[in-house]
């Protein structure tokens, strides 16, 4: 009898630890924003159309893509949806990308066909970057086959320039991509992800039942080389894979992200590889790149593995100066969530952050890092969603439909609030593309993400408990326009924050390209730096809260009242 | 005959228990001892096999397998150079050779610290020829292609690189096999070592267990005799001691018999003929008064052998019994000594035999002696109980008391217990609350009439 009750009452203590993170949840993460859920108020009505069948061709489980961009140069951000199409032979209906114009007043308008972006591609992700300077920002977009340029002709249309690019000689199962000035000659390359060689003709029948075909791992596919385009500056495009030390044939790469990861002022890049060693191209400063993923402690996990790399981005979550990185893993596999130890070096401390065990059992896909709550350090947002709907079957704990997650960063820790910011938000989904961008300009980080075969969300953030921010856009001279590998850092109160003007990063995606720096409830801060890709440097002081800077190189900036 | 008994027990005790014990002790630790040497080295040859062996064995073929793994990338990157629709010229592979060649160099590395317990020098230097041989041809290809000699250097690739990472890919193949069997060696031996750990230490619970039972029972065994042995000593101690007090009563009777029968006769007859001779000597005439004081002395001296008789052995208990003889001692005793008795009967009086009389007489007798010499109580209660089953006799003072445990027992008081057990009675002795003693003999009526009988 005693040994009952002494069982009974440690069953008991365990239940009570067990119910204790609960009700340190309860408790002490009500988030101090709200989420709401505003696509239909907005006007985005859009479905993926991924083109299945019933062949499971493997693209199908993969799209697509989404980007906030401000592509009429108005400073209202607009919205860019990537989309597939129906596979030849399966014609049933039409299926373009979508691009909505921002309304100024929290709705969109579906400018697709007066863009001239109404064109059927078989898309994948995004990469939104002004390769010309003109001011105004062109879209290129990955896809299975034909990737597609369209250059932005600044009176609200595009052209498609792929051919005259240069950029249509290579086919390929493209990815993410982005654009980033490797060479600092003030205009942006092109790097492009491949996935794995794959064409209708030869995709390989792969079943989980034995008898019905079910889409294959990318182990059945060789891998493919990613791309790294020169921009001569005439308009056109060149081919520098083979020379400049990233062509790499066994590459199955999903994600990729800009970075400078030693610090030395020239961007490398993190490629996150699907069942393959991540690659970090270490910029040689010669136009030339090497792989030191391996050093870095990127490659694999730390129990040696290569795991299935999905999306990546980067963000100093530490507010250290060095940036942190975040990879989104398979199933099975948890969110890589890697500090810098030193700089150059990288430590994997998702479970100790408490983001790998809840991550544990999901399909992640797109990632971000944001400051969500605007207190003054870098929240994650993941999308999941796996790639085979009867996956429950095999694995009763995993889910096809999942639901998003919002980690918010506590002093170093990470929460999971998706389910206590309303709108719907940790509602289950075959989520792929994420990102970010102020739509309705009050200052706070509004989400945008995207679903395989299913419609689009957009998450209007209202914050709650009056944290505010500082906003800068900046404009290079010197530098590419896009301002693409500038390093903004902001002092105050002797803390500071850093975030770089990046394309790229999330999966398939990009996020707006005005920085945001929550301040939590300050009104001010002391200054803010800028490292202009040039090498210029400049320093403002005495910045307030609540307003958007509008900073162009050596030329000084310009506040607007507001966002 | 219990003395005649008692010598060769007694030698017999003389080899004491220690000796065995001390061998049973020396047998175990000396089994513990030896096991613990025995695991000590089974041990160290576990950890030398397991540490040199095993875990040697599995980092190498790690590294063998990531050499494997390298050489499967080099084969899908060759296969990929070799692909016709493959748009790159061969020098995009050199970044991806170079990779593969620093990971493989320091895999080779690794490997040949592992290896090189189990594996001979000509072994270690094939396998780096092998691949060094590999990467002169690689080399060589990359020449070519840089060279623009795109069709020569495909050519290379599928005559001799594809050939040479083929007979690499075996050599690593053979030495995993090797590691694989070298490990199934060590796992046999090791599972031999933990069979025959397990078989001694079967053995050695076996023997210690042995040695503990046989150590066990030899104590037991000696303990045994030991107090077999005790209890005969203290039943001839007692023995011994019942059979001096008899012969003290006896003796001490009959010199109380003596003086009063012969010396008292005497003395009486010489009482009566001085008395006589003194009336027939004339009124103040020096020799009646002489005979006068002559009389007197051996009246006194007869006083005093009486006294002298009573004291050694009352007559009246074996004539009037103890009852009376009680009733005539107390008083005699206040008298010679100066203590307040209070002396209290209860119940109603039957014989007592002469024997038993003596012995609650001669208990009383030291108790109230303890009481005189040792109390410092100048009152004392004596109260004597007929019972149905027993009599009981009880002196009680005030005084200092003693402690009944203390280790110096008078020999007052183990004479007093002698006595008690002589009638078949007990003597209890305690500490009064409050102060004092009380002496406590308790005679069982039975024995009393028993040996009134």
């Amino acid at each position: 009898m005693k040994r009952r009750e002494f069982l009974s009452g440690s069953a008991s203590a365990g239940l009570l630890g067990l119910a204790w993170p609960g009700l340190l949840h309860a408790t002490s993460a009500a988030p101090s924003f709200r989420f709401a859920d505003v696509t239909q108020h907005a006007g985005i009505q859009f479905q993926h159309n991924s083109g299945a069948y019933g062949g499971k061709l493997l693209p199908e489980t993969l799209g697509s893509g989404c980007a906030f961009l401000d592509y009429d140069a108005d400073g209202w951000q607009d919205i860019l949806l990537i989309n597939g199409m129906d596979w030849p032979g399966h014609k049933r209906q039409r299926s373009t990308l979508r691009l909505y114009r921002n309304d100024r007043n929290g709705t969109f308008t579906d400018v697709t066909k007066a863009a001239g972006l109404d064109v059927e591609i078989y898309g994948m992700g995004v990469a939104v970057g002004d390769y010309n300077n003109d001011g105004f920002p062109d879209i290129f977009a990955t896809c299975v086959g034909q990737n597609r340029l369209f250059r932005n002709t600044g009176k609200g249309t595009f052209l498609d320039v792929t051919r005259p690019s240069g950029l249509s000689a290579r086919q390929a199962f493209s990815t993410s991509a982005l654009w980033f000035d490797y060479d600092r000659d003030g205009l942006l390359d092109l790097f492009v992800c491949n996935y794995v060689r794959w064409s209708p003709e030869h995709d390989v029948f792969c079943s989980l039942d034995g008898k019905h075909k079910s889409y294959c791992t990318p182990e059945a596919y060789r891998g493919d080389t990613c791309w790294l385009f020169h921009n001569r500056g005439d308009g056109t495009f060149e081919d520098v894979t083979a020379t400049s030390g990233v062509f790499d044939s066994s590459s199955k790469s999903l994600g990729v992200a800009m970075l400078d990861y030693d610090q030395d002022g020239w961007p490398d890049l993190l490629v996150a590889n699907d069942t393959q060693p991540n690659k970090l191209y270490k910029n040689l400063r010669n136009g030339k790149f090497k792989d030191v993923a391996v050093e870095a402690g990127l490659a694999f996990s730390t129990e040696g593995k290569a795991r299935a790399g999905m999306g990546v981005d980067i963000g100093d979550f530490e507010n250290s100066g060095d940036p942190g990185i975040a990879i989104t893993n398979f199933d099975n596999e948890m969110i890589g969530l890697y500090r810098a130890v030193r700089t150059g070096t990288y430590d994997d401390i998702s479970i100790a952050a408490g983001v790998g065990l809840p991550s544990k059992n999901t399909l992640g896909f797109g990632c971000a890092f944001l400051d969500v709550d605007l207190d003054g350090s870098l929240d994650l947002a993941v999308t999941n969603g796996h790639i085979e709907e009867t996956v429950r079957n095999i694995h009763g704990n995993v889910g096809y439909a999942q639901p998003p997650q919002l980690f918010l960063n506590q002093g170093g820790k990470f929460q999971d609030v998706a389910a206590d910011v309303n709108g719907d938000f940790a509602q289950p989904k075959i989520g792929r593309g994420l990102a970010y961008g102020d739509f309705d300009r009050d200052g706070d980080l509004d989400i945008l993400l995207t679903t395989n075969n299913g419609p689009a969300y957009l998450y209007r953030n209202d914050q709650l408990a009056g944290n505010r921010s500082i906003r800068f856009r900046l404009t290079g001279t010197k530098s590419n326009r896009d301002a693409v590998g500038a390093l903004l850092r902001i002092f105050y109160d002797g803390q500071s924050q850093s975030q770089m003007v990046k394309t790229g990063s999330s999966y398939l995606s990009q996020s707006e390209l005005p920085l945001t720096f929550g301040l939590g409830t300050r009104d001010k801060i002391e200054r803010a730096q800028i490292e202009w890709p040039s090498g210029v440097k400049e320093e403002f002081k005495n910045l307030a809260a609540g307003k958007s800077y509008h900073c162009t190189e050596s030329k000084g900036f310009t506040p607007s009242a507001g966002f | 005959m219990r003395y005649s008994l008692s010598v060769p027990t007694s030698s017999r005790l003389e080899r004491s228990p220690a000796s065995g014990l001390l061998l049973g002790l020396v047998i175990t630790l000396a089994v513990v001892v030896a096991y613990s040497a025995y695991i000590r080295v089974q041990l160290a040859g576990l950890r030398k096999l397991q540490s040199d062996m095993v875990d040697r064995g599995r980092k190498d073929s790690l590294q063998l397998l990531r050499l494997q793994n390298d050489l499967n990338t080099v084969a899908l990157a060759m296969r990929d150079m070799l692909d016709a629709g493959e748009p790159y010229p061969l020098v995009a592979w050199s970044a991806q050779f170079d990779r593969v060649r620093g990971d493989l160099d320091s895999a080779l590395r690794l490997e040949e610290q592992y290896a090189e317990v189990h594996r001979t020098p000509e072994q270690r230097a094939y396998l780096s020829q092998q691949l060094s041989q590999f990467w002169d041809a690689v080399d060589r290809i990359f020449l070519l292609a840089r060279a623009g000699k795109e069709t020569e250097a495909r050519d290379q690739i599928r005559l001799s690189l594809q050939a040479r990472q083929a007979a690499l890919s075996t050599t690593v193949s053979r030495l995993l096999i090797e590691n694989n069997e070298a490990e199934q060696q060590a796992d046999a031996q090791i599972e031999n070592i933990y069979n025959g750990v397990q078989r001694q230490l079967y053995i050695f619970l076996t023997a210690a267990l042995i040695a503990i039972a046989l150590t066990s029972l030899y104590l037991i065994r000696s303990n045994r005799q030991i107090f077999a042995r005790l209890a005969a000593l203290s039943a001839q101690r007692s023995d011994l001691a019942q059979k001096l007090i008899a012969t003290q009563e006896s003796t001490l009777r009959h010199i109380s018999r003596e003086l009063h029968d012969e010396f008292g006769q005497v003395l009486t007859a010489i009482g009566s003929l001085l008395s006589r001779v003194e009336k027939q000597v004339p009124q103040g005439a020096p020799l009646r008064e002489d005979l006068r004081e002559v009389r007197e002395i051996a009246q006194s001296t007869l006083n005093n052998i009486r006294s002298l008789s009573q004291a050694l052995h009352p007559v009246l208990l074996d004539e009037q019994g103890l009852e009376s003889t009680l009733d005539w001692y107390i008083p005699m005793v206040e008298r010679q000594t100066g203590l307040k008795l209070h002396y209290e009967k209860s119940g109603a009086a039957y014989p007592v035999d002469a024997t038993a009389s003596v012995q609650v007489y001669r208990v009383l007798q030291e108790a109230l002696n303890n009481v005189k010499r040792h109390a410092g109580a100048q009152e004392a209660w004596v109260r004597l109980q007929f019972q149905n089953d027993s009599i009981s006799l009880e002196v009680e003072d005030h005084g200092k008391g003693f402690s009944p445990d203390a280790g110096h027992q008078g020999i007052g008081l183990v004479g007093m217990r002698e006595r008690a057990e002589l009638v078949g009675g007990t003597l209890q002795v305690f500490r009064r609350e409050g102060g004092g003693t009380i002496v406590r003999l308790v005679v069982p009526a039975e024995k009393v009439e028993a040996h009134g009988g």
